[in-house]
């Protein structure tokens, strides 16, 4: 273990441990939970064929009862509770933690800290975000040190008791600062930079010479949480063959297993998942957040760990979605056609890569729009800051850059005199279209799907 | 402290630390655990009780203070005989997707039509404001509240 | 004053990781009684993925959406999967099953087969029945089937496979290649009512038409929709994490970090889009992320219809839309002022 980590001595008498025990207070004499004995089975359920029948969900029926056990709702035997401390200082050096005053409270059963960990790394891309922070802090709401105690609130208190010094660092949170050749590092290395993408078709700049008009605007976007109403959570059981069982909220449990076995460094078969119905995910829950520490506080302690985010843990700690700063420009022929387009995309990845490599693509590809551009060039950062990482979100960058072309286009529209929908009718993808990246295009439905909207929307008569 | 309460029709009793929530009351004493904690300070409504016919956010309200007073919870809503037309009209619509805000939602409805059987959408939207919910969009939820509200005054017609 | 406004946002979408392998597999067991069991390793976070997969299963078996119990998300149980990202369940996930469905059908072809005397090839399997192709009335239903292949024959009906979408590198210089197996469109269209005096905007009505491929549940594609638009919506006027100069978040909670209510959602009226993808399970494509994409697009454009300003940057505040409107105005009042 880390010298620069104090633990306390232990010394716990039997009397304490009877304490403690007396605090674990096992669940009481289940309440009688009615519901109808016989089974209405919804007709659509019973139909053949099966495709194409608004058939309800059985597991709908049970979140209406309040029968559906969410991670929070499930405990075991003997569980006691982790709360995590965050670092609440976007970029510092950790000189020392000092867990022993917590560790001395009663029902404390044990502290973590990242150097405990076996392998203190993972990311879906690059391996570079910490389980829990090993020497260096780069964003305030890295975790720093864990406790296990016999309540919740036990865990909480004792969270305030540990005690760490920092060595305050420079930070930087803006990503277009962030990408100055003297800017202060995030991670150690040559730039903020992390990731670049590229999209090159035709020839822009021959497109913008033969353009009626040339459109030039930036746009941006914020960082957004997916706030799923269940908070992140798990369960971790270690058990005499020194195997580990979590319950978690995971969305993607055959990964977030690698993970946990990476960070563990214990084989892939020791190791067991079990996802429960998750309460919203949007993205947000592709990630192990506490997993590794929870199975390592089970460990240490024998016992089932249990660990729900606050919803401020959600915020501060969990992945969010890419701010973005995109510059279009657009060159239009008279009658409305791109002719081409020339698009960068400035992605603000907070303190970790995670997802913004997928993001980055995706957004790259997606940046021309649903529509014909001949002459494309995208250019495409990923840059670090010491903000919250940025991670996988319900569009992948796409609801970014949706913003940005479709705005443009109806500033282009409005100034050329066309009309907005039939702006996007003449330029959209039809069967057989080649995409930004030269794919060949197949099932495309654009024009269908702006006719239908605009008809149920009575877009044509349509009056203020 | 010792609390004495009434939970779905039926007397209680309890000894807790005097700074338990309800929330936690139901879900840690009782085992009920419809009820969810979203948020633990009263923003999102998913610990949602009936507590005297008030639909309540149960972290919000302290165990020494629904002492002798009566709780309806997500679990004594079905009987063994019929589920309540709020839980059927959701289930048959596709109300909920991740479930989590089911509970509190239903029983902020119920107490909407307990009190008024026929409401009109502004006002089911209205009595669920203090629900988040992420995933559904209110849409399908506002819909069910309807259906229900629309059976309910015929169950009502036909006694 | 309240201004009325219209805007459109349309969109595409990609199915899948971007050219990364994202495999899935899956297991179809036919019980004795002609009901089946599907393992499979996906999570079910609140899409109603596990009733899509369910419904694709029994299609392929010919049996009811109830027929069909789902097992998942357990890595001792279930086969690998890639989970629940990317918009892929329906079409990754849903294409294992229906191969592994495939697999658990061929046997009880097999075992029919001589029960009606005609060949594997000649049968389908259509309303909980195995009949021959043409020849509707000469049929066993398939819990007979099921039950003689399980008992008699000694072969249990189970099927697994796995699927993964197909896909050509990018060019690391061009970019170009072949990064996803299939796409999905969508247009979305709002009306907002703008307060010219205080920027406020309401969304009162959306129009949404979405493609999807084959919605193997339209319902559970409407709750996608719906809820796609109301994740828009924050997206577009309300949500923002907020940081202090130290880079501390300051609205870490649902009090100062607003996202939608019931009362901020619109009237919404969806349309899916009739089509049909080769690739996909039963033409199905998927819906869960591009529902959420062209929200904030249609909302700005909308409020841009309504009063002349444009919003370049989220989300649209009430206090940012009333800043545009009240620079727009001082504009035109130094256009309108004589020339000195």
């Amino acid at each position: 273990m880390d010298e620069n980590v104090k633990t306390a001595e232990r010394e716990v008498t039997l009397e304490r441990l009877r304490e403690i025990d007396d605090d674990l207070r096992l669940p009481a004499v289940p309440e009688q939970v009615s519901y109808p004995i016989e089974t209405l089975i919804p007709e659509a359920r019973t139909q053949t064929p099966a495709v194409g029948q608004r058939a309800s969900r059985p597991d709908g029926r049970l979140h209406g009862l309040g029968q559906t056990k969410y991670i929070d709702d499930l405990s075991f035997p003997g569980m006691i509770h982790a709360k995590i401390k965050r670092a609440g200082i976007s970029k510092a050096r950790v000189k020392n933690i000092d867990v022993s005053e917590a560790e001395k409270m009663p029902g404390v059963m044990a502290t973590l800290v990242g150097s405990e960990i076996p392998v203190n790394s993972f990311g879906p891309s690059y391996q570079d975000q910490p389980v829990m922070v090993n020497g260096t802090v780069f964003h305030a709401g890295d975790p720093v040190a864990a406790v296990a105690a016999t309540t919740e609130q036990l865990a909480l208190d004792a969270l305030d008791k540990i005690k760490i010094d920092y060595e305050p660092l420079e930070a930087v949170y803006d990503p277009i600062e962030a990408m100055k050749d003297n800017a202060p590092q995030v991670h150690e290395g040559e730039s903020n930079i992390y990731s670049s993408k590229v999209i090159q078709k035709g020839d822009v700049e021959q497109g913008f010479e033969a353009s009626h008009r040339i459109y030039e605007n930036t746009f941006s976007t914020q960082m957004v949480e997916h706030v799923p109403m269940e908070p992140h959570a798990s369960i971790a059981d270690w058990d005499g063959n020194g195997r580990v069982t979590l319950h978690s909220s995971l969305g993607r449990i055959t990964l977030g297993r690698a993970d946990i076995a990476r960070t563990l460094n214990m084989p892939i078969n020791r190791i067991r998942v079990i996802a429960t119905v998750v309460g919203g995910n949007f993205g947000g829950k592709n990630e192990i957040t506490t997993e590794p520490i929870l199975a390592l506080l089970s460990k240490k302690t024998g016992r089932p760990v249990k660990g729900v985010y606050t919803r401020e843990d959600e915020f501060m700690s969990s992945t969010t979605r890419h701010p973005f700063i995109m510059d279009y420009k657009t060159g239009m022929s008279k009658d409305g056609k791109i002719l081409a387009r020339k698009v960068r995309l400035v992605c603000d990845g907070g303190a970790y890569c995670s997802w913004s490599e997928t993001t980055l693509g995706k957004a790259c590809i997606l940046s021309a729009g649903p529509y014909n551009i001949e002459n494309l060039y995208v250019e495409a950062y990923a840059v670090y800051t010491n903000k919250t990482m940025t991670g996988a979100m319900r569009g992948f960058g796409a609801p970014q850059v949706c913003f940005a072309y479709e705005s443009q286009m109806d500033d282009m529209a409005h100034d050329l005199g066309i009309d907005p929908l039939d702006i996007r009718r003449m330029n959209a993808f039809h069967e057989g279209s080649a995409s930004p990246t030269g794919q060949v295009l197949e099932s495309v439905v654009v024009r269908d799907s702006l006719e239908m909207a605009a008809e149920r929307f009575g877009w044509q008569d349509w009056n203020k | 402290m010792d609390v004495k309460l009434t939970i779905n029709g039926e007397e209680k009793s309890a000894s807790v630390p005097p700074e338990t929530t309800l929330l936690r009351l139901l879900r840690e004493e009782f085992n009920l655990t419809g009820a969810k904690i979203g948020c633990d300070v009263g923003d999102c409504g998913a610990c949602t009780v009936i507590v005297d016919g008030i639909a309540t956010n149960s972290c919000l309200m302290l165990a020494g203070q629904v002492q002798g007073r009566s709780i309806e919870t997500i679990e004594g809503l079905a009987n063994m005989d019929d589920y309540h037309p709020l839980q059927k009209n959701f289930e048959d619509l596709g109300s909920l997707q991740c479930g989590f805000c089911g509970p509190g939602i239903i029983l902020s409805a119920k107490q909407l039509l307990d009190d008024n059987p026929d409401p009109n959408k502004e006002e089911i939207q209205d009595a669920l404001a203090g629900n988040l919910c992420r995933c559904t969009g209110y849409t399908k939820i506002v819909e069910a509240v309807a259906d229900a509200a629309r059976e309910m005054r015929g169950n009502r017609e036909a006694a | 004053m309240k201004q009325k406004g219209k805007g459109i946002g349309c969109m595409w979408y990609p199915i899948g990781f971007t050219v990364a392998a994202n495999p899935s597999a899956a297991t179809v067991k036919v019980n004795e009684d002609g009901t089946a069991t599907l393992l499979t390793g996906t999570v079910e976070t609140g899409q109603g993925s596990l009733t899509v997969l369910g419904q694709i299963a029994a299609e392929e078996l010919g049996i009811s959406t109830d027929d069909v119990h789902v097992v998942s998300a357990d890595t001792d149980t279930t086969p690998m999967d890639t989970g629940a990202i990317a918009s892929r369940t329906t079409y990754v996930t849903g294409n294992a099953i229906k191969l592994a469905a495939e697999k658990a059908k061929e046997i009880l072809f097999e075992v029919a087969a001589p029960m009606l005397n005609v060949k594997p090839s000649q049968l389908e399997a259509v309303d909980r029945k195995v009949q021959v192709k043409g020849f509707p009335q000469r049929n066993l239903p398939i819990s007979e089937v099921a039950l003689q292949a399980q008992f008699v024959q000694g072969r249990p009906p189970i099927g697994s496979a796995s699927f993964n979408p197909p896909t050509v590198d990018m060019d690391p210089e061009t970019g170009q290649g072949k990064p996803f197996s299939t796409y999905v469109y969508a247009t979305q269209i709002a009306e907002v009512e703008v307060d010219d005096e205080t920027g406020q905007v309401d969304v009162l009505y959306m129009s949404a038409a979405h493609d999807c491929g084959t919605a193997i549940n339209p319902m559970l594609v409407e709750g996608q929709i719906q809820g796609g638009i109301s994740m828009g919506v924050g997206f577009a006027l309300q949500e923002e994490m907020l940081f202090d100069e130290k880079g501390v978040q300051i609205n870490p909670n649902l009090t100062n970090y607003i996202m939608p209510t019931s009362l901020d959602m619109p009237e919404i009226d969806v349309d899916i889009v009739e089509n049909f993808d080769p690739t996909g399970p039963f033409g199905a494509k998927g819906v869960g992320e591009p529902t959420a994409v062209p929200t904030a697009a249609a909302i700005c454009n909308a409020i841009f219809d309504a009063v002349g300003v444009r919003v370049t940057s989220l989300p649209a505040t009430a206090e940012k839309v009333l800043k545009l409107i009240k620079e727009k105005r001082a504009n035109e009042n130094k256009q309108l002022a004589p020339a000195e």
